[in-house]
């Protein structure tokens, strides 16, 4: 059973790779059914070279004596581990960008002075200049990273709601600095150390706090330092945004770094000449994913002349099959390895701009250097435009566009509202709108490209539920017009008249995945308006379409920040009855969060309306 | 009472074990990994349906049709064992593929052997006491016994479902 996307025009380009003959996603997710049962179910173990070992009826223990208990929370850790690295990789990145911006040797200029000098204020870092707040900020953040296990992180002391660090703080869970926090929870992961499920899931909880903080917050707050807060502006969406006319630049990944460098050098005369040169009529730099998420929301600023956004992680292989992209620029990560097969049918040339992603069979990199931005952009151009030339007459571009808003976050909000959040708090508990569903992370094949995210989203603002989209998520609302703010007709009359006075639709991007930290800001700011912990707040987290290993993070850290986590894909825990009691029951005694598997996304929309409603009861409201 | 390979598809999780340990059972050395490596085929098949894991394999039929349909004499029943096979009973295969079309299960497929295309199905493991498929199966899905044994399983369970 084939499934389709929920996107007309991704589901154009797979009907033309299939005619072309190429296999993408959709075709191989079919290949790979069916898929082996214990794998799903998490019991399944490769550690050791006695295995691998799985959990069946016949043999309830693997090999040295572990339990489905044990295999499921280990492998489980072990997924997260690989998402708190990938953060901390993207954090690093920036700390070391913000630092050279601030010594004068990056394309770059500090984007918000104000927030810098407010969270420096916050952290305890003195200093006369901007220049030496971004500097200590950098290497405060960089140490932070660094230090040992049993130094507690700075960020969650600042920046958590007093009574979560109570909670965290009776279960042990204050984490020290990230990297050892990954070094401490992969040693416990070796086969035969830790094989306690309960100190296994708590260690989860620990270094997605970890996470949280620092690959979340601390990301966010300092790309808005060096690129600029998001403001709320216009964007478009969808493949009909492509123009064949010029050279297209796809900016794909999640770190904006390189992509930001690329979209300012690509409006320089310098390279307008080169495009023109070569018979283009300009450059465009196109969205991708969360890179382009980053760039869109901050098109009013240091992303100004930013193309459209294309479409999310599944879309890749689809954006390229137009014929019309040049290069794409893969940043860290979310490259398939398969855009390889589709670039190579048309002349599209992949490079990686991250020194950590190598594709096999790309053989052009351009490690992204803050120092060397300015010439890699230009590099990255020239390439570009090279590639341009050997544009054959083979393209495709759908008909399909759409248009949004985007750019929402704490202060974007309160600027709309006139520096106060009282208004929003006012419409809630008036009961105007009901609460808010952050719905975010990835997309996959599983949930049919977006159509579970989508089905969800228009089921919660029926319900006068608010939504708030990052991630994946984003880019599937934003194509599907749901960024709109004239969607407001879809949402309950109460939503839809909060929205239709203030010209605001009723799906907020609050941009890429590492904008979730955005929202934990949001919740916090909420918490500490209503005087209350999170976990009373009429919200809840979903990850309708959760895929990888950054997602299980986040969607611990919601459950760690006393939220209901709705996962549409089941986890692969349910080999082990004790995890998964513990993830959706157990754990609510002790974060106040916990994990709702519904895989019916109106049963799903219904029982988060539930949860929404017992937490106004239980504010009185 | 001889013995059958009996599915229960409801017991099936997808696991692929039953056609690794199919194709290294068809290999001198028995090993998996030789197995996957040289790309001995399985002759049980997991098909998802629906999403669901349905394993399919030959029924070892008591008028089997593609016996009937093979011209070369190739595919033969052998009347004390009930099995059906195509190798090693005297005639070889010629590759025509009129017992792939006769089988109204689809269970017989086509592989290179010794430079020739030749058809390839289940021989039912001849010379082990469980096939191997039935043997690696860690769900209980695939079982090996007199059809008496599994039907009379199959009663009580419907059985007690009636006053359940």
């Amino acid at each position: 059973m084939t499934r389709r996307s929920a996107h007309a025009s991704t589901n154009q380009m797979l009907e033309r790779t299939r005619d072309m003959g190429l296999k993408t996603i959709f075709d191989r997710y079919d290949a790979q059914q069916p898929q082996c049962g214990f794998g799903m179910q998490g019991v399944c173990c490769q550690l050791c070279s006695h295995g691998p070992c799985r959990i069946t009826p016949k043999s309830p223990r693997a090999i040295c004596g572990a339990t489905a208990d044990t295999i499921v929370a280990r492998n489980f850790l072990k997924l997260e581990v690989h998402g708190a690295a990938a953060y901390s990789h993207h954090l690093e990145e920036v700390a070391k960008t913000l630092k050279a911006t601030a010594e004068g040797k990056t394309p770059f200029t500090i984007g918000d002075e104000g927030k810098l000098k407010e969270v420096c204020k916050a952290v305890g870092i003195k200093g006369n200049s901007t220049k030496e707040l971004a500097i200590a900020l950098s290497d405060v953040i960089l140490n932070e990273l660094r230090k040992g296990s049993d130094d507690p992180l700075a960020l969650v002391k600042i920046f958590a709601p007093k009574t979560r660090l109570e909670a965290w703080e009776k279960l042990g869970l204050i984490p020290g600095g990230v990297h050892s926090e990954i070094r401490d929870a992969l040693t416990k992961t070796m086969s035969n150390i830790t094989t306690d499920p309960v100190d296994l899931l708590l260690t989860t909880l620990r270094l997605a706090i970890a996470t949280g903080y620092m690959g979340l917050v601390g990301t966010i707050t300092l790309q808005d330092i060096l690129l600029g807060t998001p403001q709320i502006s216009e964007a478009n969406a969808d493949l009909g945004e492509i123009d064949p006319k010029k050279v297209n630049i796809l900016a794909h990944g999640h770190v904006p770094l390189m992509a930001t460098a690329v979209l300012q050098a690509a409006q320089t005369p310098e390279m307008i000449k080169l495009a023109k040169a070569a018979g283009a009529e300009g450059i465009d730099v196109l969205g991708s994913m969360c890179t382009g998420q980053e760039l869109l929301q901050r098109s009013g600023h240091s992303a100004k002349g930013m193309g459209a956004q294309m479409g999310n992680w599944l879309a890749q292989e689809y954006i390229v099959a137009t014929g019309a992209i040049d290069l794409v620029m893969m940043d860290m990560n979310c490259s398939i390895p398969g855009l390889k097969e589709v670039a190579d049918r048309f002349h599209t040339e992949l490079v990686s701009v991250d020194s950590i992603l190598r594709m096999a069979g790309v053989d052009k990199n351009v490690d992204y250097a803050p120092e060397k931005a300015a010439e890699q952009a230009k590099e990255l151009i020239t390439m570009a435009i090279e590639t341009y030339k050997k544009r054959g007459n083979d393209i495709v571009i759908p008909k399909n566009k759409a248009k949004g808003v985007v750019g929402f976050g704490v202060e974007s909000i309160l600027g709309a509202l006139g520096g106060s959040l009282d208004p929003l708090l006012d419409v809630i508990k008036k009961g105007l709108i009901k609460g808010a569903v952050a719905v975010v992370g990835c997309t996959n094949n599983r949930n049919g490209h977006d159509s579970a995210g989508l089905q969800l989203m228009e089921e919660l603002i029926k319900k006068d539920i608010l939504v708030i989209s990052a991630g994946c998520m984003s880019s599937a609302a934003q194509i599907e017009g749901m960024q709109d703010p004239v969607s407001a007709a879809k949402a309950g009359p109460g939503l839809r008249a909060v929205c239709e006075k203030l010209s605001i639709p009723p799906v907020l991007s609050f941009g890429s995945c590492v904008d979730i930290g955005r929202i934990g800001v949001l919740v916090t700011a909420l918490a500490d308006a209503l005087n209350v912990d999170p976990s009373q707040l009429p919200v809840a987290a979903s990850a309708p379409e959760y895929l990888e290993q950054k997602a299980v993070a986040d969607g611990v850290f919601a459950v760690a920040f006393g939220l209901l986590t709705h996962l549409g894909p089941v986890p692969p825990v349910t080999g082990s009855p004790l995890v998964t009691q513990i993830l959706t029951q157990d754990v609510e005694g002790l974060t106040g969060g916990k994990v709702l598997v519904e895989l019916d996304m109106v049963k799903a929309a219904d029982a988060i309306e539930a949860h929404i409603m017992t937490k106004r009861q239980g504010l009185g409201i | 009472m001889r013995k059958e390979v009996m599915i229960d598809a409801s017991k099936c999780n997808g696991c692929l074990s039953c056609t690794v340990a199919c194709s290294a059972a068809h290999i001198p050395s028995g090993d998996p990994l030789e197995a996957l490596l040289t790309g001995e085929p399985s002759r049980i098949a997991v098909y998802s349906v629906h999403g669901k894991a349905v394993p399919i394999t030959c029924r070892h039929c008591d008028e089997p049709a593609c016996v009937n349909a093979c011209m070369a004499g190739a595919m033969q029943k052998n009347a004390e064992s009930g099995r059906v096979k195509n190798e090693n009973t005297g005639h070889d295969c010629i590759g025509c593929w009129m017992c792939v079309m006769a089988c109204p299960y689809g269970v017989i497929n086509q592989r290179e052997k010794e430079g020739r295309s030749v058809a390839v199905k289940c021989d039912g493991c001849v010379g082990r006491s469980v096939p191997a498929c039935v043997e690696s199966c860690p769900n209980g899905a695939l079982t090996y016994g007199p059809v008496n044994e599994y039907a009379e399983t199959k009663q009580r369970q419907a059985a007690a479902s009636q006053v359940a």
